[in-house]
């Protein structure tokens, strides 16, 4: 079994202003997490270079997640890979360590195609109260949609 | 799900010899003889795995005549991907809030 989840969808803008939208601290700020969680613009913090980090805080309903990632690889409107620790996932005992990859390709007429790729899932990471937190807050966002 | 369980789910899956069993008895039960013949392995390593993956929940077996047939148990492989499920549906809802951040930002694209 694929321990990776990998996500394509099709933005109706310009890979510039797509690739900016992850590494311009305001920009993430507003659009990262379902609707229910928030990232407070001050806790958001990022330096889009190998080694740089990209950290930043969510809070949700029942959830405090801080997220801290070190870029491994950064090719400007192109690529983000890093390695990322999430402490305080809903459901995750410790420190949730996946590697993640963002690939922003340029499908013409404007449009980027965004490629995500984000893993290892390992069980040992998991918790036995796995269905808190995310969960409450998707269930907020099913009943605005 | 505790744990415990997807922690023996996720082992039974680590190996790709059981991958490929669960793979082949996704076409239908089979004997243990059957499970070995495509495979470079003893018919006792195959019925290691098959003890594995019985553990795991992820196929029964029962004696039909001589022949003890293993079938598929699909139900905890759902479970393990319904954890991973959870990661993807954040993503979706987070880009569906970029989506709708990103039109906003159009002007500011016409204006380049």
């Amino acid at each position: 079994m694929n321990q990776y989840i990998q996500i394509t969808r099709i933005f109706d803008a310009p890979r510039k202003l797509v690739y900016r939208a992850f590494t311009d601290p305001g920009q993430l700020a507003q659009w990262f997490g379902p609707v229910g969680c928030s990232v407070p613009r001050d806790s958001v913090e990022i330096d889009a270079r190998v080694g740089g980090h990209l950290r930043f805080v969510m809070t949700g309903p029942d959830v405090r997640s801080t997220v801290d990632a070190t870029f491994t690889e950064v090719v400007e409107n192109q690529l983000l890979s890093a390695e990322m620790e999430a402490a305080g996932v809903p459901g995750v005992t410790g420190s949730l360590r996946v590697h993640l990859r963002l690939e922003f390709h340029d499908e013409g007429n404007g449009k980027t195609r965004l490629e995500l790729r984000q893993g290892p899932f390992a069980a040992g990471q998991l918790g036995a109260d796995t269905r808190s937190g995310w969960e409450s807050s998707f269930t907020k966002l099913d009943a605005l949609l | 799900m505790t744990d415990d369980r997807l922690s023996v789910i996720f082992g039974a899956l680590a190996d790709p010899t059981r991958r490929a069993i669960l793979a082949r008895l996704a076409d239908g039960e089979a004997t243990v003889t059957e499970l070995t013949a495509p495979f470079p392995v003893s018919m006792p390593a195959i019925s290691r795995h098959l003890k594995v993956l019985e553990r795991a929940g992820l196929i029964s077996r029962s004696r039909s005549g001589q022949h003890l047939s293993s079938t598929l148990r699909p139900a905890p492989l759902q479970e393990a991907t319904e954890w991973m499920e959870r990661y993807r549906r954040f993503w979706d809802a987070s880009f569906d809030r970029l989506d709708a951040h990103l039109r906003r930002a159009a002007p500011e694209r016409d204006g380049q």
